[in-house]
């Protein structure tokens, strides 16, 4: 009884606007609503909302309408645990979302456990590979591939010497050891490697150290608004080289941030909407319901509920073991961000990473 | 860069940390000189400063342009609000607590930093606001050292509100009435100093160099957030404790140390910038044991 009540009143609380039938199944949305990585997590709500739409639109799944539970993980591991769990009890069909991996890490046993389906359509560390229970799936590449993607492209740019500064957690420290290794393999030098915390201001020393190496290039592996501070502060102090960023600094707002700094500043990415031909009725559709451009993981997130909507409707109902099996025989899925297939560990069969570069305030696509 | 030039560049690097440092620790150290209240909601005036400069720069900004003219306006209207907010927490939240028991009020005070923080973090999503202002980035070389404009305006700035700060204390009569209350507050009331009005006037005071530091901190690094108080008002206390809590050149020069100290311990071998904070916090445990009076405090017979 509690339980039903539970779910009536989350259910209420993240009501649609079409009607909202009394026997709805739950998706839930794990990914940061608040904390520094909000506007992804917001973003990509959104797009799974616009899947909804869609699939509701269509007369549901199994019959029956769908509506989003959401769980809010703060971009923190200890939070991520609690909007797990509370998406388990709330009875979710499935989970799609995941941004920040450090946060992603220690939910993956939870929903194991629960055997809740979890499509994980942006965070990307490698370090999630091995604690998979077997029910999650990867739909972005991997740290592995990006760092494959910035040692191809930076080699390209000529560059021998490279810092690399991470943030000590699960993504920007799986990325900033890979490319290191990756870098080093390709027969270059690894200059400097920096920690820095999250949250600080100040990375006048490290800029210093950075400097005193005097590396032809630096690599950001960690989220934006911290880059944008050491971006902007590298560029103050009169460094001159290369700086290159991760996917999860790939966000409008490191102009706001860094503000001219930001020129020139070339970011791996995901391929976002603008950057994809089919997407454009998805910027249409998502611009007239949301009034505003969608952001970098939209059309993953969009894929993401896309992926899980056909697997439930291949499995002809809601149990999980039948979902999972059907996420695992996807071969091809088309997706916005494109073709969807599953490796043996469940990670994405191809690497779809995009190079773009900081101009005007934009993002531009540097490896046409 | 030769070992010279990273020497000089991480002083450069530590005077401007240590600006900030010492502006918050002044706060630190003056109200805990007139009611001996460590109030640890001080880093989170810094950070509301940063927001309410923000909010001030974005206003005035299409007038006198976002150059460091429109941020010293910004600065003083924050300064004057966030002053006048520090005032009101004091009415509100210390004042009914002065002759409860110590460690009630101090409690109060980590009420306060969380009421703070977790207002701002409601209207804000938590999120990174961009603070735009428009600094450019020039300077000027010296060998391989280079120094930016925005860093001797910043360090300038912070220097002339402590000497005026200095001056207020030494030679006005409010400054003596300051001094005074230090001492001893029941005497000073019995004197007919209006100690309630000396420690409102240290509150609008302290919380306005706190406001002053944000506000700069913003403008200079170019972004504020809610949780941006925290770790700075740990680190004003301790350069605080550094120079003597409760006094006032002591948390000048106890800022000034450990943002030097902070620049200087990224270079040690093994310590690196991961560790800059266990580092600092290293040395306040190392000055609590062995001169827990600081640099240039005096001894107290008790202490919290």
């Amino acid at each position: 009884m509690m339980q039903i009540f539970t779910r009536a009143l989350i259910a209420g609380v993240v009501a649609l606007s079409t009607s909202v039938s009394a026997q709805a199944l739950d998706i839930g949305v794990q990914v940061p609503t608040t904390g520094s990585e909000a506007t992804y997590g917001q973003d990509m709500i959104n797009a799974v909302q616009l899947a909804i739409n869609e699939i509701n639109a269509d007369g549901g799944l199994l019959g029956e309408q769908l509506a989003i539970v959401t769980g809010d993980t703060a971009c923190d591991p200890q939070q991520s645990v609690n909007a797990a769990s509370r998406l388990v009890s709330a009875g979710v069909v499935g989970v799609v979302g995941g941004y920040c991996s450090g946060a992603t890490l220690p939910t993956m046993q939870i929903y194991g456990d629960a055997n809740v389906p979890f499509v994980i359509a942006a965070a990307n560390s490698t370090q999630l590979i091995p604690e998979n229970p077997g029910n999650a799936f990867m739909i972005n590449s991997t740290g592995a591939d990006q760092a494959a993607k910035a040692v191809e492209f930076l080699e390209g740019q000529g560059v021998e010497t490279l810092a690399i500064v991470n943030q000590g957690d699960a993504y920007s420290q799986d990325l900033a050891d890979l490319t290191a290794e990756a870098w080093e393999e390709a027969g270059h030098t690894v200059a400097a490697t920096e920690t820095v915390n999250k949250g600080e201001q100040d990375y006048s020393a490290v800029v210093t150290n950075i400097r005193s190496a005097n590396p032809d290039a630096v690599f950001w592996t960690a989220y934006y608004a911290d880059g944008g501070l050491l971006i902007r502060q590298l560029r103050q102090a009169g460094y001159q080289g290369e700086i290159a960023v991760g996917d999860g600094s790939n966000s409008p707002q490191l102009f706001d941030i860094a503000g001219q700094a930001a020129e020139g500043v070339f970011a791996f990415s995901n391929p976002t909407a603008q950057f994809l031909p089919e997407a454009a009725s998805f910027i249409e559709d998502y611009e007239a319901e949301f009034g505003g451009a969608p952001g970098p993981y939209a059309p993953l997130a969009y894929d993401g509920m896309k992926l899980l909507a056909q697997a439930i409707e291949e499995a002809g109902s809601t149990d999980a073991d039948a979902i999972v099996a059907a996420l695992a025989s996807v071969d091809g899925f088309e997706g916005l961000a494109g073709p969807i297939s599953f490796t043996e560990e469940n990670t994405l069969a191809r690497s779809n990473f995009i190079v773009l570069e900081g101009q005007g305030g934009a993002w531009t696509r540097a490896d046409d | 860069m030769t070992t010279f030039d990273v020497v000089l560049q991480q002083i450069v690097n530590g005077l401007v940390l240590g600006s900030f440092y010492a502006l918050v620790a002044l706060g630190y150290t003056m109200i805990f000189g007139v009611i001996k209240l460590l109030n640890f909601a001080h880093g989170d005036l810094y950070m509301v400063g940063g927001f309410v400069g923000f909010l001030a720069l974005s206003a005035i900004s299409s007038v006198v342009g976002a150059g460091w003219g429109g941020v010293a306006i910004a600065m003083f209207m924050s300064m004057i609000a966030v002053g006048c907010l520090g005032v009101v927490i004091e009415r509100v939240a210390y004042h009914p607590m002065l002759r409860a028991p110590r460690l009630s009020i101090l409690i109060t005070a980590l009420a306060v930093s969380l009421v703070l923080q977790n207002t701002v973090l409601a209207l804000t999503h938590g999120q990174y606001t961009a603070f735009r202002s428009d600094f450019g980035f020039g300077g000027i070389n010296l060998g391989n050292l280079f120094i930016t404009y925005n860093q001797m305006i910043l360090i300038g700035i912070a220097a002339l509100l402590m000497i005026a700060l200095e001056l207020f204390v030494s030679r006005t009569q409010y400054g003596r009435a300051m001094r005074a209350v230090a001492i001893d507050k029941d005497m000073c009331q019995l004197m007919g100093i209006n100690v309630s009005a000396v420690i409102a006037i240290t509150f609008l005071i302290g919380s306005a160099l706190a406001a002053a530091a944000g506000t700069m901190a913003g403008a200079y690094y170019g972004s504020v957030w809610y949780f941006m108080g925290f770790l700075i008002g740990l680190k004003a206390f301790t350069a605080a404790v550094i120079g003597g809590i409760g006094s006032i050149p002591g948390a000048m020069l106890g800022g000034l140390i450990l943002g030097l100290l902070e620049a200087f311990g990224t270079q040690l071998p093994g310590v690196g910038s991961e560790w800059k904070d266990v580092f600092s916090f290293a040395i306040l445990i190392l000055v609590l044991v062995l001169k827990p009076t600081g640099l240039l405090g005096k001894s107290e017979q008790e202490r919290m």
